[in-house]
């Protein structure tokens, strides 16, 4: 099947606007609601969906610096970025997270990347790279907004929102060009590394939330009356 | 010390002025030196930024003066670059000079020292030098950090085209760093221990993110992006108007982007008035126009981005750039049928000003009427001479009226005119059939053009008038879009009106008149030849009274019902041209050329029929073979039919093929088919002859045929060859001989069956009636006066001879057999009717019925033959039987052969043929054998038979006869 670009980020912005509102919709906080369940599954794709629209958006963005940053093996050292939240993590600390923990880290991980996704936006030039930039954006919100119903569901409050203004794009002596691209690799870096926990984060609140089986089958018996 | 100072001045001062004279006097140069050098660096534009003061000068004085300038790298004896610059000093004038480096300063550091020199006129030569400054230096380095690399210079912007070096400063000795530009691996020099520059000639552009220069050793990769530029092109097309007499609005073409993010700019100078405007846009500029009248502008747009100033210049008069705005809201405040009144508004310009506005109407997308109308604010024109319920297009557009320069832009708007009453009688004609002596009109009329129907056809009204009675009218309205309809009417004549309605009204009338009779439909058919135009048809006017011709046709015939086609045409034409998109080549078309009279009949004038284009036929006749003989067979193909062919019929060719190869019959021609092989060919040149003999063949031989129609473009396709084997010469003897001759036979056979009663006893009889016997016909007719017939009551029979079944009585029968001599003369015994063991003497009881057959002699001599004879009797022998020859022969031969093949002692009673005796009287057929003597005697044939017949002399012992034959020894003991 032949997908244009168009009609996936269409869709995508549609998935998103009803996960965005997710949380919102009344019967889905009614007593003997499904539970959390169906929201983290959603999630879950929606992180899966977002990542296999990450390798199409970089292509074009990394294409869009130059070399080096659009090589295949360009794997600079991690220096001069830390100000983006980082995915990688011990793996023993990373089993030993809460789920507000693990909710909370990425919360707060995409809020930054969102940021600086935007910051991004800004400065690219052709304009189907800023209308794919935008696309891209708004799925992330959607995912955010995703997360967010999750952590209502489950009870957790959100992270407070972030201090300062959003990360501003400003050429000057201070921070090179090419140190820009550098950080915008980074960024896009991250944001894969971030959409790939996350898939692993969700799939296993996702097995955590199920419910046994014999639950399942009442539940589903209940329904067919 | 101020005083001090005060003093020194003074002093100095005096001794200024002192000192000049001196040089003007003396000669001698003056000791300027500059002071208070200042060396600091411009990263950005990579200068080197010089600052410094001349001191020694007068207050009020002005010298032109030259400083030469040295720039050394990485020390101060490396001088790479030395320089003059000529400024013209005031005292204590801060001077500043700067210098590019084509090596990023951070690389290196520099040394700058001067020295200086007066090059004022008013000072006579000779002139010399001053001192050299002190060395001052100028370090980048200092505010780097602590990375390992660095790479120069940071985010330089460059035209495409030109030469750049880039350098890196590496701090790690160790480290082995390659450089690449994009993808490409970029070698360089070095230049100092940690310093390593490249020098890239021609830099291109490769996107809006700029080119990539980056270098890698082990750690992190460090980069510059060079921004490079396309050259910034002069603005073309450069133009101003005003669309208020407010606002001027200058456009540009400002040619191809420069690639950069950062766009060049564009202003706006005016330069009577001195002012200036950045424009927003890089391609349109806005001017706001003062109150001060001015009416002249000299504009001048420069274009200029970090490399290039591009300017272009225009002179702009306000009133002859006026482009006035688009007008608005027109709308058709009223239309009819055939006017419409157009309104419109303008924009209004200042100084209240008139606008030429133009209108234009459009019919079809073509303009058919343009008005000029002169507009203050609204616009408004009656548009005539419009066509009814047509749509058309107004549109408008408006110019300055005291100065035309141009047109606004236009804007339309669509309207349709009202309805009217069709304005023309459509086109009828009619076909008539008559069913049981009654006619049947058939109407046909063609759909009124745009033109005429003047709005939408709703439906027809067909007037039927009888005029043999004028009273009755009958009216039939036949919904649109409908284009015929069938009337049945008497055998009256007719006046048949048909009126196209629409919502407003009827059009005019169309009259067809009908005669209530059959037409004359005996008009000879001519042919009509097609050309690419269509069909030229001409016709012979029959009466001078004609009102005018109508010729008709089907525009596909081959599909019924036919979709009848006409053409009407004008009393004095004596022929057109009939010519249709729906003609096909191949296809016969029929036309009818009908002559109108003054009362509006229609008489058959001419029948014609034609081919656009002629091919050759598409298939074959179906072709019978019939009347085949061993030399001749006759082809027939009646079935055929000529006139829904592609072509005119012309005749056929018979192409015959023998399998023998040898050469054609007469008539034939030899011809090379198709398919290459070679055949004979006949030519039929008549149409209607579709029957053909080929004669002269050999019998029992192959022959292959094969016919095939021709018109004027060729014959008809190559078909299978169909085979015709001829028979043999004696097939004919066959049907007409021995077919006969078997069916006579049968006859005959069903005859003699059907009639074997009477043939037996005509023949054979049980009881034979002598005078019946045709043996008496034979015996007539050898002409013997002395036979007779004995009468049964003569002979009276004195004994029956009772045979009995004797056991193995062939043996006994052999050997009892005596010879003839031994039984000559003896005397029969005969058994009594009543038998006595005294009388039987034989193996066996015989009955014995006396034989009734009589020689005359012997009867007189009282001897009855005793003939014994086979126990059966023979079968009825139908042909030979006939004649007496036949008959006794026949006779004979059932003799002998019963005598050998009927066992002894199988017949009790037995029944001998009358017939049996005489057979010896013919001396001429003696029977092969002699007769055996049987076993049992039987009754013998009752014929009297002449002595000398019955009883040959004993000579001739070789015929025989019944008392010869006869031994009674052995039968009947």
């Amino acid at each position: 099947m032949d997908l244009r670009a168009g009609d996936s980020w269409g869709m995508l912005a549609c998935l998103c606007t009803v996960l965005w509102q997710l949380p919102a919709v009344p019967a889905l906080n009614r007593t003997g609601d499904p539970g959390p369940g169906p929201s983290i599954q959603k999630t879950y794709d929606l992180t899966r969906y977002l990542e296999h629209q990450l390798r199409s958006l970089a292509g074009t963005y990394l294409n869009y610096l130059g070399p080096p940053f659009n090589e295949p093996d360009f794997n600079p050292p991690r220096l001069g970025v830390e100000t983006l939240p980082k995915a990688t993590v011990n793996l023993e600390v990373w089993r030993s997270l809460n789920d507000k923990l693990r909710l909370t880290q990425n919360y707060e991980a995409y809020s930054h990347l969102l940021c600086y996704l935007r910051g991004l936006n800004r400065q690219a030039a052709t304009a189907e790279l800023r209308r794919s930039l935008a696309h891209f954006c708004t799925s992330l919100q959607g995912l955010l907004g995703s997360i967010a119903g999750v952590m209502a569901a489950l009870g957790y409050p959100l992270p407070q929102p972030l201090p300062g203004t959003e990360p501003t794009w400003a050429p000057g002596p201070a921070h090179s060009d090419f140190l820009q691209k550098m950080d915008d690799f980074w960024l896009l870096k991250e944001l894969q590394t971030w959409l790939w926990r996350s898939a692993k984060d969700f799939n296993r609140l996702k097995k955590k939330m199920q419910p046994p089986a014999t639950a399942v089958t009442l539940h589903l018996e209940a329904r067919g009356f | 010390m101020a005083l001090f100072a005060v003093l020194q001045t003074t002093f100095l001062l005096t001794l200024l002025p002192l000192r000049t004279y001196q040089s003007e006097v003396l000669s001698e140069p003056l000791p300027l030196t500059p002071e208070s050098l200042k060396v600091s660096i411009n990263s950005t534009k990579q200068c080197l930024h010089l600052q410094w003061t001349v001191h020694n000068l007068d207050y009020h004085q002005e010298l032109k003066m030259v400083f030469q300038i040295q720039i050394s790298r990485f020390k101060a004896s490396n001088v790479i670059w030395m320089g003059n610059y000529s400024t013209t000093v005031k005292r204590n004038q801060v001077l500043h000079w700067s210098w590019e480096s084509e090596l990023p300063l951070e690389c290196a550091i520099h040394f700058v020292r001067m020295r200086t020199m007066v090059d004022d006129a008013r000072i006579p030569a000779p002139r010399f030098w001053s001192n050299w400054s002190s060395w001052e230096k100028a370090d980048a380095q200092n505010s780097l950090g602590d990375h390992p690399l660095y790479v120069f210079p940071k985010d330089k912007l460059v035209e495409e085209g030109s030469d750049v070096t880039i350098c890196y400063i590496s701090r790690n000795h160790q480290d082995n760093i390659s450089c690449y530009l994009e993808d490409e691996l970029t070698y360089g020099k070095q230049l100092d221990q940690n310093v390593w520059a490249f020098e890239l000639k021609n830099v291109s552009f490769h996107r809006k993110t700029g080119t990539n220069f980056y270098c890698k050793g082990q750690g992190v990769p460090e980069g510059v992006v060079l921004f490079v530029s396309k050259v910034l092109e002069e603005p073309k097309d450069f133009s101003c108007e005003t669309r208020d007499l407010k606002t001027v609005t200058c456009t540009w073409d400002p040619g191809s982007d420069t690639g950069l993010i950062q766009l060049p700019s564009y202003t706006l100078f005016e330069s009577f008035s001195g002012k200036k405007t950045l424009c927003k846009h890089r391609n349109r500029c806005d001017w706001q126009v003062t109150q001060d009248s001015q009416e002249v502008y000299n504009f001048t747009l420069v274009a200029e981005n970090y490399f290039r100033k591009r300017s272009v210049s225009i002179l702009f008069n306000l009133i002859h750039g006026v482009h006035p705005l688009a007008p608005y809201n027109l709308f058709p405040k009223s239309v009819s049928a055939t006017n419409a009144t157009m309104s419109w508004k303008v924009s209004s310009i200042g100084h209240n000003s008139a606008l030429l506005c133009q209108l234009q109407l459009l019919g079809e997308g073509k303009v058919i009427q343009q008005h000029n109308i002169s507009v203050r604010v609204n616009g408004e024109y009656l548009l005539s001479e419009l066509k009814p319920d047509t749509e058309y297009v107004a549109r408008v557009h408006c110019a300055y009226a005291d100065h035309f320069w141009k047109w606004s832009e236009l804007i339309s708007q669509n309207f349709t005119t009202a309805e009217a009453a069709p304005s023309e009688a459509p086109d009828v004609w009619r076909d008539v059939t008559f069913v049981s002596g009654h006619p049947t009109v058939t109407l046909f009329w063609k759909p009124l053009s745009k033109v005429h129907t003047n709005g939408k056809i709703l439906f027809y009204n067909v007037v039927v008038e009888n005029l043999d009675e004028p009273s009755s009218l009958e009216v039939l309205s036949v919904p649109a879009p409908a284009n015929s309809t069938k009337v049945t009417l008497n055998q009256s004549s007719y006046q048949i009106y048909v009126m196209a309605h629409n919502s407003v009204g009827p059009s005019p009338a169309s009259a067809v008149a009908i005669s209530g009779h059959p037409e004359n439909e005996n008009v000879e058919e001519g042919r009509v030849n097609g050309t690419e135009d269509g069909f030229h048809m001409s016709w012979k006017p029959q009466s001078r009274n004609a009102t005018g011709y109508v010729v008709e046709w089907c525009d596909d015939p081959q599909n019924l019902p036919c979709v009848l086609q006409w053409k009407n045409l004008g009393p004095t034409n004596t022929g057109t041209i009939i010519s249709s998109d729906a003609f096909r080549p191949g296809v016969r078309y029929d036309f009818r050329i009908y002559e109108i009279s003054a009362k509006g009949m229609a008489h058959l004038l001419e029948k014609k029929a034609g081919y656009l284009k002629e091919l050759a036929p598409s298939y074959n006749p179906e072709v019978a073979t019939i009347n085949l003989t061993s030399h001749s067979f006759t082809l027939s193909w009646k079935d055929y039919s000529t006139e829904s062919q592609t072509g005119f019929i012309q005749g056929y060719y018979v192409y015959l093929k023998s399998k023998t190869g040898e050469k054609c019959h007469r008539e034939f021609e030899k011809t090379v088919l198709p398919d290459n092989s070679v055949g004979c060919k006949y030519t039929i040149d008549n149409p209607d002859q579709k029957t053909f003999v080929v004669k002269d063949l050999q019998p029992e031989s192959v022959y292959e045929f094969f016919v095939t129609p021709y018109t004027s473009a060729g014959e008809g396709p190559l078909d299978d060859f169909t085979k015709v084997t001829t028979p043999d010469d004696y097939s004919h003897i066959l049907t007409h001989i021995t077919l006969p001759m078997i069916f006579c036979v049968l006859v005959v056979m069903i005859t003699c069956y059907l009639k074997s009663q009477w043939l037996k006893d005509k023949c054979y009889p049980d009881i034979p009636d002598p005078y019946k016997s045709s043996v008496l016909s034979l015996i007539k007719f050898k002409e013997n006066p002395h036979i007779t017939i004995m009468n049964v009551n003569d002979c009276v029979p004195d004994a029956i001879e009772v045979v009995n079944k004797p056991e193995g009585s062939k043996i006994q029968f052999i050997g009892t057999r005596k010879s003839p001599t031994e039984t000559k003369g003896t005397k029969p015994v005969y058994l009594d009717l009543l038998p006595t063991e005294k009388n039987y003497s034989g193996p066996g009881p015989c009955i014995c019925f006396e034989n009734f057959t009589y020689n005359q002699a012997a009867s007189d001599l009282g001897y009855c033959g005793h003939f014994p004879v086979t126990p059966q009797a023979p079968h009825c022998q139908l042909g030979p039987l006939t004649s007496p020859e036949n008959l006794l022969k026949t006779l004979e031969q059932n003799y002998m052969n019963s005598l050998g093949e009927i066992p002894a002692g199988e017949a009790n009673l037995n029944y001998v043929s009358q017939l049996a005796s005489p057979m010896s009287g013919d001396k001429e057929s003696p029977p092969a054998n002699p007769p055996e003597p049987a076993l049992c005697s039987e009754y013998k044939m009752q014929m009297a038979i002449p002595l000398g017949l019955a009883s040959p002399a004993p000579s001739k012992n070789s015929s025989l006869s019944s008392t010869a034959l006869l031994d009674p020894s052995e039968h009947c003991h």
